[in-house]
């Protein structure tokens, strides 16, 4: 008996395959972020059909909505660069110097070997191998949360997340410390009819931002998906210019930037002391903690991809003179 | 309720808190940044201390215990890796103090710790990981941080350099995470303890094949090495020396590890590697003779070293596996000294005469003395003359490849030799040839408190080839899980 998905699923497969393609052989850069968009939801859509709402959660406010918005901010400063409003000239990738056909072949040659190795490893895998899911079963009950994903993200491999959050902080410091790595571009604004929609649309992303951490303790959800549906009024707010990053704000920024990453730290290294060691969270106190934790990194991981979309540190003395959008 | 620290833990942890500080408070970041490795080579030491009287240790973050959680472990190699990580970038920060004192270089003073003391902490994570996605993770944080330090000047080329060095990066990473996801799917389990016992598969080799190609990208190992000269040769001198004395040696470290706990299928693999490590060393000895700049000259000889380090790992094939890592691992702590020292010198050389160009280096009036002397001691140890460490790695390597009866390894290893003594020569030509200067000489500008930092570390790479017995003896206390490899 054929489930009749099956034939949803395999249009779904079909699509992602055909939008990657598309992506890669569209030589306008515009159309390449929609259609990577696209690809980004479908490929959502596919976690779900996989049964893993926590993934798809991620990818589609992170690998899509982040992704996207910092996509289409680098192409406005490309075009910036570029001088021309004319799409084609502005926005199609022209090759500065023609590759050495050499070189092609030997990365066609690396490539080809690196797909064997993948369908290699791929053919003979195993159709459903061993895994975690027992051991997280029986530890479950001792890890604060109900939601396995979570537990597994926040007590029986904290370690991993915590080093996740600095990978984000590692990226927004090199972000900051490039001083010429941005046009002088003004900043995008969005116009009077979309000031509106943000008015309607702040609330709402704050309420849904703020559930999707708070129900990361037994359903899918978290810290990280949260965080990337917060950063989305960061992301408004500097569209809208209702916020405008200004040099003074530089400290809190940076306290905002490692808030997460500081209390995820010391309360790992807190908890440990009579016969317990880091991460050991006494499981009394473990959902409060982790509720604690997971709260501060939401704020941190959201203002972080807030400023990764700004893209610079607000610059002090400029010399350009009362350009405040930097 | 007493909070009991554990110096593994405290490893990785006081140089994540050094650089949230450092970030925080920007004006005195330099103070915090040398405070902070002064406080993780004291942890170091303790380490070192625990793993000397009861071998190697092991600490199950969470109390979980693998595989379900994490553990971190130490045995003599990876303490020693991280002794080389906190004593040579100790060293390199007080060259830090220096070369970035100027006032166009506020923003990179401001900017150089966090990301320095970040690059610490992903690198101590690498040598304290048992669990492969927690290597995974360690190696973007290693990514990011290495990233910011090759673009920390700003210039052009080093930006340029800094995009191809993350593109490479993160395709390494990419692949290292497939193999991961791979082995996960067969073995159901990510530690390295998993990794040990399971029955070989073309299917588990193909993971395992994939994970090491992300090395060899991040390690730069030839043909892969594409973005190494640009990346090394254009950041600033204590960025260049980070890069190239340490960063490339923490995917070298996850190689070694990987290759010990589930060995290659294959003999002809092994001599395929070693093939590559004898590319790197021919191709990387050319290009090292035709480099204009000194600085390039400096990063094209890490690509040779980074292929004499696979020759070594390589030539003993596949039963002499056990002893062959002994002699990569001499190799690695040797390159990392004496680069991190060539590199800074090479920095101080340029700052003082103001180019670093090969050709002109004997038309200039000014001759950086003590630089100059760095520059040559810390030649001395990676040609291998003896009696420095880059010199009891070789011999090892030789050593090992005659009892095995490989002379092709050792033909290599001495052309590689012979090359490096001539783009040395280069160099040093340059240095004593005094007929060309139009103007007065004025000798002895090079005595800096500068060339401290440096001159110890060439020092340092001379004098540990006598102290070569004991580190040997002390990495291998514990090597591996107390089975024979």
């Amino acid at each position: 008996m054929t489930d009749p998905l099956v034939i949803f699923d395999l249009l779904l497969a079909a699509s992602v395959v055909a939008l990657a393609v598309a992506v890669l052989g569209v030589r306008d850069l515009f159309a390449a972020i929609v259609l990577f968009v696209i690809f980004g939801l479908l490929s959502a859509l596919s976690w779900v059909r996989l049964s893993a709402p926590d993934v798809a959660l991620a990818e589609a406010a992170i690998g899509t909505g982040v992704t996207g918005a910092l996509l289409l901010k680098t192409l406005h400063h490309l075009r910036f660069v570029s001088g021309t409003l004319d799409q084609q000239a502005a926005l199609s990738v022209t090759p500065l110097l023609p590759v050495p056909g050499a070189v092609i072949w030997a990365n066609a040659a690396f490539c080809g070997l690196i797909t064997l190795g993948l369908a290699a490893a791929f053919l003979g895998a195993p159709q459903a191998g061993p895994g975690f899911d027992p051991l997280v079963a029986d530890a479950m009950p001792q890890s604060g949360v109900e939601h396995p994903v979570t537990g597994v993200l926040l007590n029986f491999r904290a370690y991993d997340t915590l080093m996740e959050v600095v990978v984000l902080l590692a990226a927004v410091i090199a972000v900051w410390q490039i001083e010429r790595g941005m046009s002088d571009a003004p900043a995008p604004v969005m116009g009077e009819v979309w000031q509106g929609f943000a008015r309607l649309a702040l609330p709402a992303i704050v309420v849904v931002g703020t559930y999707l951490l708070w129900v990361g303790a037994e359903a899918p959800g978290g810290a990280f998906q949260g965080g990337a549906v917060l950063a989305a009024v960061g992301l408004l707010l500097l569209l809208t210019r209702a916020y405008v990053p200004r040099p003074a704000h530089r400290g809190i920024a940076r306290g905002a930037f490692v808030l997460g990453t500081g209390a995820f730290a010391a309360v790992a290294l807190l908890v440990a002391g009579g016969g317990r060691v880091a991460f050991e969270y006494p499981p009394e106190h473990a959902k409060s903690l982790i509720l604690l934790i997971e709260g501060l990194v939401t704020i941190s991981i959201a203002i972080t991809l807030a400023a990764l979309f700004h893209g610079r540190e607000p610059v002090a003395l400029s010399t350009q003179g009362g350009r405040n959008d930097t | 309720m007493t909070v009991e620290f554990d110096p593994m833990t405290l490893a990785i942890f006081m140089p994540l808190l050094g650089a949230i500080a450092a970030f925080l408070l920007p004006r005195v970041a330099a103070f915090i940044g040398l405070v902070t490795l002064v406080l993780t080579a004291a942890v170091v030491v303790l380490l070192a201390r625990e793993v000397l009287s009861e071998g190697a240790i092991i600490l199950p973050l969470g109390g979980w215990g693998a595989p379900l959680g994490i553990d971190l472990r130490a045995d003599g190699l990876s303490v020693a890796m991280l002794a080389l990580t906190c004593i040579v970038g100790f060293l390199v920060s007080l060259a830090a103090l220096d070369s970035l004192k100027g006032d166009a270089q506020a923003r990179q003073r401001q900017y150089f710790w966090p990301l320095w003391l970040l690059l610490l902490t992903g690198m101590n994570g690498v040598y304290l990981s048992t669990d492969i996605f927690n290597l995974y993770v360690m190696i973007e944080i290693i990514a990011l941080a290495a990233v910011g330090l090759t673009v920390l000047s700003g210039s052009k080329a080093a930006l340029r350099a800094g995009l191809e060095y993350m593109y490479a990066s993160i395709l390494g990473a990419l692949l290292f995470l497939m193999g991961v996801g791979f082995i996960y799917l067969q073995l159901g389990r990510l530690d390295f303890a998993g990794l040990i016992n399971a029955d070989s598969s073309l299917a588990l080799s193909a993971a395992l094949a994939l994970m090491i190609i992300g090395m060899f990208l991040k390690t730069a190992l030839f043909p892969l090495h594409f973005w190494l000269p640009a990346a090394h040769a254009n950041a600033t001198a204590p960025a260049s020396a980070l890069l190239s004395g340490l960063v490339v040696k923490a995917a070298l470290y996850i190689f070694l590890r990987l290759t010990t706990y589930m060995p290659l299928p294959d003999e002809i693999l092994v001599t395929l590697i070693g093939i590559l490590g004898a590319g790197a060393v021919v191709w990387g000895g050319i290009q090292a003779l035709r480099a204009e700049r000194l600085k390039m000259l400096v990063a094209w000889s890490t690509v040779v070293q980074i292929g004499l380090i696979f020759v070594a790992f390589a030539r003993a094939g596949q039963v002499g596996l056990a002893e062959s890592w002994k002699a990569a691992a001499l190799l690695i702590l040797a390159h990392g000294v004496a680069k991190a020292a060539m590199f800074l010198s090479a920095g101080r050389i340029k700052d003082e005469i103001g180019h670093d160009l090969i050709r002109d280096l004997d038309r200039s009036s000014v001759r950086p003395t003590l630089a100059q002397f760095t520059f040559a001691l810390a030649a001395i140890s990676l040609i291998g003359l003896p009696p420095s460490l880059g010199f009891i790695g070789k011999w090892s390597l030789m050593e090992g490849a005659m009892a095995a009866g490989y002379w092709h390894w050792i033909a290599v290893t001495m052309a590689g030799t012979l090359m490096s003594i001539a783009y040395f020569s280069r160099v040093f030509a340059g240095f004593l040839r005094f007929d060309r200067v139009r103007t007065p000489v004025t000798e002895h500008q090079g005595w800096a408190y500068a060339d401290a930092a440096p001159l110890t570390l060439a020092a340092g790479a001379i004098a540990l080839g006598f102290f070569a017995a004991p580190i040997l003896s002390f990495i291998e206390i514990g090597y591996p899980f107390g089975v024979a490899p």
